[in-house]
Order: structure tokens, then sequence, then C-alpha cells
């Protein structure tokens, strides 16, 4: 009665079948009892009926047991599969641990990869994935106004186009309009110009977001003739009135005037287009500037506007009745023909043009990383055949290809893993650095996290890559035949066709660093050209600095006037300050202010169409500090003030453009900035153009007005002297203060400086590029020295026999050379038109040249031939050194 | 010997398997025998619940299984007590003491209980 263990191992041989065995089960009991009814002295027969009779239903039970039998199957297949992969797990970390540098290599060459595409994608995933930080964000949208004729885009909204938005709107539940500006905060502390944006009503509406403390803006102190009430912000609060819990109620100083503080808005809360992280925000109607030009509307469309959609419109829908209310304006208002309104989902606004380089880096690290995976399936691809001795003893053994197959994929994935856990170090240590790709708004609104989205990322992407690295060795280190490989000795018994895909994957390597070099290349060529541009103007020992007078206490244009006259005359008592002068706005740095003019004299232009042109306010010695030379006619002097006829020097380029073949001077130009109206004004000079705008677009029309004759609230200081920043800064901010001593003095900075400052986003996404192409040629080199360095060791033979029947060495080597120069052609034939194919994604990124710049793809195709050529120098050498004696007699 | 069977309560038929398996390895139509034997002649498990109550036992194990010879000779399919079902009989014997205890103390009261909050 003992167990026999015979039929268990028959049962093992044939493998488990569930049913059967069921059925052998119940047939041995039906038996047993007809056994045991003969015994008791039945007929045979009648025993078997009656012992059927006593089983009842065989079959339902037979089903039963069937059932549970398959349920055990496949729970026992589980538990081999577990500790199947274990035994993998041991296995594979052992055979790593026996090749360390092979494993270094490897996991280094992953990290790179992985490194570079995680970076790069927490940067995405900061900007284009995650949502804004509001309340349901994807029902926000901006609303912006562009002029189709004048190529104008997404420029704010005049006031009256705005009420008339807010007040009938079908599509939005609420609608705010913001500008920002900066006020000056007294009696607390040091005066200080803080960041501030005047919004209207709805403005916290649209957010729909709550106050940290006290209470938001609300409808009422929108009125007209409200008390003036401010909502501070989280970090101000903490700042400048140390974290006082029953601020809401207190008065504040802005500009000379009183405010009553509401609320305090958490540091969450962030204003889109205006984001500071020290900033208040104030009713649009209590705004010392802009609650001016909501009763007096100038013809400037200066607000940014926010809307929330109303739940069941789409951006599309609203976007078709921007479209309707146009015309309709335009016949109510007549200076609004010519513009269209148009609306766009706030997120794709907000992060408009980072876009495009985010998605060019992005690519970039994409193909470093398919580089990488080249380099580690070559790496493998050698290892392989090192190992096929192994294998080939394994499967002779009874392994099965697939648990072979599986055992390799899980080396590499376990190479994979430790590749990307090094890579997520190297994402990490770079990523405060990356900042910089954002622009200072973008950076506070997104801030760029190793979150855990980011991390899932970069475990997936390392789990493909090694997939990906592995999918050809796998599969020939299982097709490979093992009889031939124990056979033959190691490094000889290794199939033709795995030489083939190593020299593919080289060759695939320099297509892919093609590409990758090109794009860094062109961004490179096109940044050396932007910085070569001359702007127009001559900055260095040029200081600047901003003063702003406080409007409520300087509320006339005389005193503006009265206070420039003062400051410069008191500079100019220096002789060492002698070359200063106020202006605004200052090229490039600031914003340009754009106004229509005409021409007197001409014929009235079409309805709605316009002349523009950009328009600075600015002293006599501006023009001399800013080196901007005087090409006919004459400069201002100190006599063109406001007793004097109205004048203006235009650029060189709107004389162009407006007086072809005629004398501009002594023309009349009709134009005024707020809070002037219309003047008409004598042209007395034609000077140099100026890229007013930036160094990558064009220079455009200028019309220079005399600061005497066109005050603004104060202006920016420039000051030309070679006593160093911090000196000049010093006595610009003594003679202020012995003007007014609450008068702030900021943005302080040496003109180059802010200069180079404006080009630090294309720098640093060049400077970004250059990097992953230098990791994408250094990886292709070790891929061509791989591939060669292994063939050179697989032909020693080969090469003794040459070099024995009297081939030189300089022919050995070139036959190594060769080799390389094979992989090298293909690589370029493949990769020079897929760069050029895929360049032109990156024209907006370009300045100066076109994406298909001979001399880049030139260079690039240079560097790779010498690098190809290093690359075979050390085997070639190795090649030529062989000793066709030892090569012959090794086998 | 029809009207003497009793119908198994839920649940007792397995700790019934399992304690015919503590005297050594059984196939199924010994453990029936064995349990008939043992009860004198008023336990009969039928094979409808017989074999799905001794795959479940396998499947959840406390039973172990392996294909081994009769005593004439035919294949037949062997179960085991495994140390886990060892323990699971040791402790429902000891619920079923209990229990029977109890029904025991109910069914042969000859008094009803005394009030319970006399004070």
């Amino acid at each position: 009665m003992r167990p026999n263990r015979l039929w268990r191992r028959y049962d093992r041989l044939t493998g488990a079948d569930p049913a059967a065995d069921v059925k052998d089960e119940l047939r041995f009991h039906v038996e047993a009892t007809i056994d045991d009814l003969i015994v008791q002295g039945w007929e045979p027969e009648a025993a078997r009926q009656e012992a059927e009779r006593r089983f009842g239903d065989v079959r339902a039970v037979q089903h039963i047991g069937e059932r549970m039998g398959e349920k055990m199957e496949r729970r026992k297949h589980l538990s081999e599969y577990w500790s199947d992969w274990v035994q993998d797990l041991r296995y594979a970390v052992r055979m790593l641990a026996k090749a360390p540098g092979f494993t270094v290599v490897a996991v280094l060459t992953f990290a790179l990869g992985i490194g570079a595409n995680t970076t790069i994608f927490s940067v995405v995933n900061a900007v284009l994935l995650r949502p804004l930080p509001y309340t349901n964000p994807g029902r926000l949208v901006s609303v912006a106004e562009s002029r189709p004729e004048t190529s104008i885009t997404g420029a704010g909204l005049s006031w009256p186009v705005f009420t008339e938005l807010q007040d009938h709107t079908q599509v939005f539940s609420a609608v705010a309009g913001l500008a920002g500006h900066a006020l000056t905060l007294t009696g607390r502390g040091e005066p200080a110009d803080i960041s501030t944006v005047a919004v209207t009503p709805d403005f916290f509406t649209v957010f729909a977001t709550k106050p940290l403390l006290g209470r938001v803006l609300l409808a009422d102190d929108g009125k007209r003739g409200a008390a003036a009430a401010v909502v501070l912000s989280e970090n101000l609060w903490r700042s400048r009135f140390g974290a006082d819990p029953n601020i809401a109620g207190s008065s504040v100083t802005l500009d000379q005037r009183t405010y009553t503080v509401a609320g305090v808005m958490p540091v969450s809360f962030h204003t889109p287009f205006f984001d500071q992280t020290e900033q208040m925000w104030i009713p649009l109607v209590q705004d010392p500037l802009f609650g001016g030009w909501t009763t007096r509307p100038p013809q400037v469309h200066w607000m940014a506007v926010i809307a929330r959609l109303r739940t069941d419109v789409s951006v599309s829908k609203a976007q078709a009745e921007m479209r309707t209310i146009s015309p309709a304006l335009a016949s109510q208002f007549p200076e609004e023909s010519g513009w269209v309104l148009g609306t766009e989902p706030l997120q794709r606004v907000v992060v408009g043009n980072v876009r495009p380089q985010l998605l060019l880096l992005l690519g970039a690290v994409a193909l470093v990383l398919l580089i990488a995976c080249a380099n580690i399936a070559n790496l493998l691809l050698t290892r392989a055949t090192s190992r096929s001795k192994e294998i080939a003893l394994r499967i002779a053994l009874g392994a099965n290809k697939r648990r072979i197959a599986r055992q390799l994929l899980t080396e590499n994935s376990i190479l994979g893993l430790l590749g990307g856990a090094a890579g997520i170090g190297l994402a990490w240590w770079s990523m405060s650095a990356l900042a910089l790709l954002l622009a200072p708004g973008l950076r506070q609104n997104y801030p760029i996290r190793l979150d855990g989205f980011v991390l899932g990322f970069a475990v997936v992407l390392s789990m493909a890559a090694s997939l990906l690295a592995g999918l050809a060795p796998v599969f020939y280190a299982v097709r490979s035949n093992p009889q031939q490989s124990l056979r033959e000795g190691a490094g000889a018994g290794e199939a033709r066709g795995s030489q083939r895909a190593r020299s593919f994957l080289a060759a695939a390597e320099v297509a892919l660093a093609v590409i990758v070099l090109v794009g860094a290349g062109l961004l490179l060529r096109s940044f050396s050209r932007l910085i070569a541009v001359s702007p127009g103007f001559e900055t260095d020992h040029v200081v600047k600095a901003e003063i702003s007078l406080p409007r409520f206490q300087y509320a006339k244009p005389e005193q503006w006037n009265a206070f420039a006259n003062d400051l410069m005359m008191r500079l100019h008592a220096r002789p060492d300050l002698r070359n200063s002068a106020i202006a605004a706005p200052l090229p490039i740095l600031d914003g340009a202010i754009t106004l229509p003019f005409v021409i007197s004299g001409n014929p009235p232009l079409a309805q709605g169409t316009a002349d523009t042109a950009n328009y600075v306010t600015a002293s006599p010695q501006y023009f001399g500090v800013m080196g901007i030379s005087l090409m006919r006619g004459r400069l201002f002097t100190e006599d063109d003030d406001d007793s004097m006829p109205p004048v203006v020097v235009i650029s060189q380029a709107l004389a162009k453009r407006y007086f072809p073949n005629q004398d501009p001077l002594g023309r009349q130009l009709i134009f005024g900035f707020t809070p002037q109206g219309h003047i008409s004004r004598q042209i007395v000079g034609v000077v140099g153009d100026v890229h007013d705008v930036s160094l990558a677009s064009k220079p455009g029309p200028m019309m220079y007005v005399p600061f005497a004759q066109a005050p603004l609230w104060g202006g920016e200081v420039v000051v030309r002297s070679r006593l160093g920043t911090a000196v000049v800064a010093d006595a610009i901010r003594t003679a202020t203060h012995a003007i007014d001593k609450d008068l702030p003095v900021t943005e302080i900075e040496s003109f180059p400086g802010a200069l180079d400052a404006s080009v630090a986003e294309p720098r640093f996404r060049t400077l970004l590029l250059g990097v992953f192409s230098g990791i994408a040629l250094l990886l292709a080199a070790i891929g061509i020295y791989g591939v060669v360095s292994f063939s050179v060791s697989r032909r020693t033979r080969e090469i003794g026999v040459r070099m024995a029947l009297g081939a030189s060495p300089a022919r050995v080597m070139r036959l190594v050379i060769g080799e390389s120069a094979k992989l090298l052609l293909l690589g370029l034939a493949v990769g020079i038109p897929a760069a050029l194919a895929l360049t032109r994604f990156m024209s907006t990124l370009l300045f100066g040249i076109a994406p298909t710049d001979p001399l880049t793809f030139g260079v690039v195709a240079v560097l790779l031939a010498l690098v190809a050529l290093a690359a075979a120098y050390v085997p070639a050498r190795r090649a030529m050194r062989v000793d066709p004696m030892v090569a012959l007699r090794c086998e | 010997m029809d009207k003497n069977r009793l119908d198994l309560f839920r649940g007792t038929l397995d700790v019934l398997i399992l304690k015919a398996l503590i005297w050594g390895p059984l196939h199924g139509y010994s453990i029936t025998d064995l349990i008939r034997r043992q009860s004198d002649e008023v336990l009969l498990v039928e094979e409808g619940t017989l074999y799905p109550a001794l795959w479940r036992l396998e499947t959840k194990g406390l039973l172990t299984a392996e294909w081994g010879l009769s005593e004439n000779n035919r294949k037949a399919k062997f179960y085991q007590l495994s140390a886990k079902g060892r323990r699971q009989l040791r402790q429902e014997m000891q619920t079923w003491d209990a229990y029977a205890t109890a029904v025991a103390k109910v069914l042969g009261a000859t008094q009803p209980p005394l009030p319970e909050d006399i004070g």
C-alpha cells in the first residue's frame, strides 16, 4: 500500500494532465466498489450496475475535478515562473559580477542615455504636460487681438473691447483683464518698487482661488469711487509685513496714496504673464496709470485678458464666437477695424515659445538614447560571442531556448535598471542648472521636479532601452548551433550574421550621430551669428538704472520734466559722468512702444490700416551715450523743450521706407504717446538703425522725441563712464536721493551684462545640444572602435596569412581603416538625408542660417570622418603588429 | 441500514477526511470505507461529495497526493496529510469538541437555566 513513485515519474515525463488524473481516480473508485461487491457474492454484471448506481452522477463529479485541476496547474506554473525568475536573477548578477569591465561600460552608457532623457523629460513634464496650478485649468483661456495684415499677434485688448466682451459674452463664465507694472511702497522700511498687477473685479473669480488670509478683490472694489484695496502675495506679506496675521484692514502707502489691505494670496497662486514672488494686486480703477486708461481710452492694445470658459463651451466654440464679435466691434469702434479677437488655451500661451526648443531637445536626447542602445547591443553581441560556448553547453544539457533567451533578457534588464538608476542620479544632479532653459517667469510657475511621473518614465525607459539593446544579441545567441559552437574554439564559432548586425549597428550610430551633430552645429552657428549682430548701438562701459516716479506725488508732466532735468544736471556736474542721459524705453531690454503715425501731407490711408513705428523719448545726450550715429540733419539740443516747436528724429529704416527718394527733413509726422494726444512734429534728423526689439529681429522704423517735449514718469538712466558699474550706480543713487530720498533706483546693471542675459536662453539651449552631441559623438566613436577592434581580433589569423604572403603593414592598416571607412560612409549616406529631412523642424530656432546650411553639414561629415579614423587607428596598429608565425600557430 | 444513515453536517466531512488520513496515506475508496466502518456503518460518505472535498483540501495544501498501486495492483491516487493538514485537524477537533459538548449540554439538560441576574 506504500505509494509507488513510478507512476509519478511517468506523469512527469508526459507533463501533467489533470483531466486524465480525475478520470483515472474515479474509475478506480468504481472498480474497487465492484471488487468488494463481487467478494460479497454479487454477479459481476450486477455488481457493475450497483457500483455505478451508488456513485451517482460520475460526469458531474468529473467536471468539478477537471476545473479544480486546471486551477491548480495554473497556480503551479506561476510559482515555477517566479522561482525561475529568482534563479535567473541570481545567475545574471553572478555573470555581470564576473565581467566588471563590460558591466561598468554598459551601465555608464545606459546612464548617459537615460540621464539625458530623464532630465529633458522633467522639463517637458513641468512645462508641457503638468496642468497649470489652478482650479480646472483646462477651462482657462487667454483672449488676445491680432492684426492679420501687419502680422501682429497676441496683442492685448483695448478698454472698450474688453468691456464689450465682459458685458456680452456668451461663452465665458468670467472674464478678467490685467496689466502689470510697479508701484512704490513707502513707509515700510526702504522705499521699494513692488510688482503690481492691476486687475478687473472678476480676476479672482476666473482663477477660483481662495485667499490665505482676509478676502480677495470683489466686484465692489472695481467700482469707480470705491475705497482703494490691495491684496498682497504671501511672500510680500512675509518679507515686508512680518507675516502679521491681522494685516487685513490695515493701510499701506503705494505711490504716496493709501490702500487698505483686503487679504493675502497663498504662495501657490501665480499670475499668468506677470508672475513675481513678491507682488500685489489692486483694482484696475485704482491704478495711478492704468486707471486713467479706462476713462480716456487711448488707442493702444494694452490689457492682457484671461477668461474661464463656461462648462458647456469648447475652445473652438469660443474661438468661433470671437470671430463673430470682431466685425461688430469694428463697426462700433472705428479704431478697432482690422483687429481680430482670438482665444487660445492659457497653457499654450504661457509656455508658447518654449515648446519648440523643448521638443528639439527631447528629439536630440531620444537619438542619444538610440545610439546608446546600439552601442550596448554591440557590446552584448561581442559578449555573446565569447559566451557562445557557455550557452551551447547549456542548450546541450537540456535547457530550452526560451529559458535561455529569458535569462539573457533578465541580465540586460538588470543592466538597464542599474543604468536607469545612475541616470536618475545624473538627472537629479543637473536639475537645478536646467531651470535656465525657462525664462524667469516660467521658472517659478513651472518648478522642475523629479516627481513620481518622471521617475516612472525613467524606469519604463530603461526597461524599454534594455529590451531594445538586447533583442539582436539574444536572437543570435539562441539561434546559433550548439554543436558547431562546442566543436570550434571560442571566437571562431560565430555566425557571420552577427558580425553583419554589429556593422549595421555601428553605421546606425554614425547616422544618428550625424543628426544630433548637425542640429547642434546649426544652433551653434546661428548663436554665433546672433551675438555677432551689431545692435546699432555701442554699449561698452554703459550702465543703466531705472527710476520710476510715484504718480500720485508726481502727477503732472511738468514735475516729470523737472525731475529729469534736475537729475541730469546733478550727473553732468561730475566730469566723469558727463556722458549720461535719460530715455525710455531702452532697446532690447525694455518692451517696445509701437505707435501708429501719419505723415502730414500724404493722402489718408485706407480705413483700418496704419503705419507704425517704435517710439522712444530721450534726452539730448542719449544718442551720444548709446553710440547711435547721426546720418542727416541734427540731434536734439537742450533748447528742444516744451516752449519750442515739437521735433522728432527718425531712423534710417523709417526714412527709407516712407520717404523713398525724398528728403524727410522738414516734413511733419503726426503721432503721440499717452498722456499726450496726437501732435504734429517736424523731422529734424535721421539716425542709424537700432535693433529695438531683439537681436534676432530686424531693425524697424523708429521715432525719437526729446524727453523735454514728451516726458514720462521716470525712465531709464544710461551713463557711459569708465568708473565701473558699482561707482556709477552709487552716483546715480546719490543724485536721485538728493532730489527725493523716497525714490527707489532699480535694475542697475551694466548694459553689456543685461544684453548678455537677453541671449541666455539661446545660449543655454545651444550648450545643452552641444553636450548631447558630444555624448553622441563619443558613443559613435566607441561603437566604431568596438566593431573594428573585434573584427581585427577575429581576423588575426587571416591577417597573419596575408602578412606571411607578403602584405606590407601599410596594406594591413589600409584594410582595417577601410572597414571603418565603410561604416562611416554607410552612416553618412543614411544620416545626412535624414538630418536634411529633420532640421527643417528647427527653423524657428535658427537665426541667420538655413536649416540646410552646407558648411554645418560639411563640418559634421569631416568631424565624423576624423573620429572614425581615430577609432580605427588603435585596432589598425594592433593588426600591423600581428606576428604571422604566432597567428598561424595559434590554432 | 439506510434509516440509520445520517447526513453529514456541512464542514464535518473535511475534518473526517483529515482524521481518516492520520493513520497513513489512503485512496478515496478506502477513505469512505474507513469512515463507514469506524462509525459502525452510520456515516456514509457520498462519492459526489467526497472527491470534490479531497480535491479542495489538496488545493489548499492540507493534503498531498501521489499516484501509487492499490492492494489489488490498480493505479490509484493516494492522499496524505501535510504538516499544514495535521495542524488543521488538531484545530478542528478542538472546535468540534467544544461544539459537541455545548450541544450535549443543551440537549441533556433536565431543568431550565437559572435566571442570570439574581442580584
